[in-house]
């Protein structure tokens, strides 16, 4: 294998591995943002609390994806 | 493969030139200038913008406050304004319910007073006359009675043919006549 | 602008579909200095950085100079933009000793806002939050004062209380421990600086990539004829990025001071 073809399935592999990566997080965050919602709708004077607990915890699942995302221009 | 050395070697040169690290290290030239900035942004923000939108706030505050109070104020003055108005107004209708009142009730006795004085001119006048006309008929009467006088006699002077005591008859007719007048009256 | 100029020279408009360059990330480095001092070189993104900071002085310091009892329609704005940040974010989220926070949200908040909306304004288009530079400082300060004000606040508990969590079952408090640490000492600042640069980042790779793409065709019909609407979508499409970058600008300012007000409020009150 050339240097080329390694550095270039190298890049592939890295954008799949940032792919798998993004599943996560993004299921996650689709549960956080949904359940906050939720909290809001059935609580909406605690709606404040709510938002910022949403963007705590959007926060700690994105990091998976940010992480990921650091990654891949690592890789 | 081996005649591909020369561009390997560039390849990793090139890689190493903008390898993807790269992009999440810093650069130090921009890394500098940010701090900069930011400290500069940040000391802008703490010791200016903070104490002058409170300044602000808190004038507008107090102007809106005093424009309340002052609104409030008015509002009390004009009430009173009104309420004095309206008294004086009240007061000023009396007044010239009473000025009428006063004119009428004068009016009312200068037309009295009018009528009396002219009913007594009235009543004057009409003595006058009647004290003329009956003066007047007195005097008629008195010509009318010596016309009469003469008459008669001289009626009396063609029955007898002769002059008669002109004077002693003059007085019996008129005696006469007088008696008369005596019944007709 | 050089990296659009680029990827034309590169871009074979008669064999591909989509002019991207050979290597995305030329897109953000501006190496050539304009003028170098003692070492320190100015290229374009540092001369960026600077505007943007002459920017939020003069927004700020033009629209609260004059302080009126009725303010014009950018005062106001300039001014509920402060009492934004103030009330909502500072006082909302930490609590009412928040305020002391409130000059370092604001310029955390401009500084970000206005490198952001860079990326969506024309003849500049290069969001400065895209370098690294400023999201990690600004995370790396954030970092330091919620460390500095837990540790101020709470003692040594604010440690103890991390790394061995009273409320947690005992078997599992030496895993809980270590993943708080390690979340809340070594992700946080990170993640904190990435989300904002990756955002940044991938909008302007995305705008460049499809509005030049656009246009490179586009502007080829001359040598291409009829192949050059292959163009028009990738316009299209890139403008309807561009409307989405602008919110996706405001959103991460707000997100980043949102973040750095919710971490000091953690170290304020760590039994939340």
């Amino acid at each position: 294998m050339t240097p080329e073809a390694a550095d270039v399935l190298k890049g592939a592999i890295a954008l799949v591995g940032y792919g798998l990566a993004a599943v996560g997080p993004g299921i996650g965050i689709g549960i956080v943002v949904g359940n906050a919602i939720q909290a809001m709708a059935r609580q909406p004077e605690a709606a404040g609390m709510a938002r910022t607990t949403m963007f705590l915890g959007i926060a700690f699942t994105e990091a998976l994806a940010l992480i990921g995302f650091v990654l891949f221009f690592i890789a | 493969m081996f005649a591909s050395a020369t561009p390997w070697l560039l390849a990793t040169e090139a890689a190493e030139e903008s390898e993807g690290i790269d992009l999440l290290l810093p650069e130090s030239s921009e890394l500098i200038a940010g701090i900069i900035a930011f400290a500069i942004i940040f000391f802008f923000a703490w010791k200016w913008v903070f104490p002058t939108i409170t300044k602000t706030l808190e004038s507008r505050q107090a102007a809106i406050k005093a424009g309340f109070e002052a609104a409030e104020a008015a509002k009390v003055e004009a009430e009173s304004l009104k309420n004095d108005y309206q008294a004086q107004l009240a007061q000023a209708r009396e007044e010239a319910g009473r000025i009428v009142e006063e004119a009428r009730q004068a009016g009312e006795s200068v037309r009295a007073e009018v009528v009396a004085r002219a009913d007594v001119e009235a009543a004057a006048i009409k003595e006058r006359a009647t004290a003329d006309m009956s003066g007047e008929r007195d005097r008629v009467a008195a010509s009318l009675r010596r016309e009469v006088a003469d008459l008669s006699l001289d009626v009396a002077e063609k029955v007898v043919g002769s002059s008669l005591d002109r004077a002693s008859q003059q007085a019996l007719v008129d005696r006469y006549i007088d008696e008369l007048g005596g019944l007709g009256s | 602008m050089e990296s659009v100029i680029l990827a034309a020279s590169e871009c074979d408009v008669s064999e591909e579909i989509i002019c991207a360059p050979k290597d995305v990330l030329e897109l953000f480095f501006f190496e050539d200095a304009l003028f170098t001092i003692g070492g320190f070189n100015f290229t374009r993104t540092v001369f960026l950085i600077f505007l943007a900071m002459f920017i939020v002085l003069g927004l700020l310091y033009f629209g609260l100079r004059k302080g009126e009892k009725v303010p014009s329609k950018f005062a106001a704005a300039i001014e509920s933009l402060v009492t934004f940040v103030k009330e909502d974010i500072a006082i909302g989220i930490i609590g009412p000793e928040g305020v002391k926070y409130a000059p370092y949200l604001l310029a955390v908040f401009m500084f970000v806002i206005v490198g952001n909306l860079f990326e969506v304004t024309p003849l500049i288009n290069f969001p400065i939050t895209s370098r690294m530079a400023i999201p990690l400082f600004i995370s790396l300060v954030t970092w330091v004062i919620f460390v500095f004000v837990g540790f101020k606040k709470n003692g040594i508990s604010y440690l103890t209380g991390l790394i061995w969590p009273k409320s947690v079952p005992i078997a599992l408090r030496w895993l809980v421990g270590i993943i708080e640490f390690v979340s809340t000492f070594l992700l946080r600042p990170v993640t904190l600086a990435v989300r904002l640069f990756a955002n940044l980042v991938a909008g302007h790779l995305m705008l460049t990539l499809l509005l030049a793409s656009g246009w490179i065709f586009i502007s080829s019909v001359g040598d291409i004829g009829a192949r050059a609407i292959i163009g028009l979508p990738w316009f299209v499409f890139g403008l309807g990025i561009y409307l989405f970058e602008i919110v996706v600008a405001v959103l991460q300012a707000y997100i980043i001071t949102l973040l750095s007000a919710v971490y000091v409020q953690t170290s304020v009150h760590p039994e939340h």
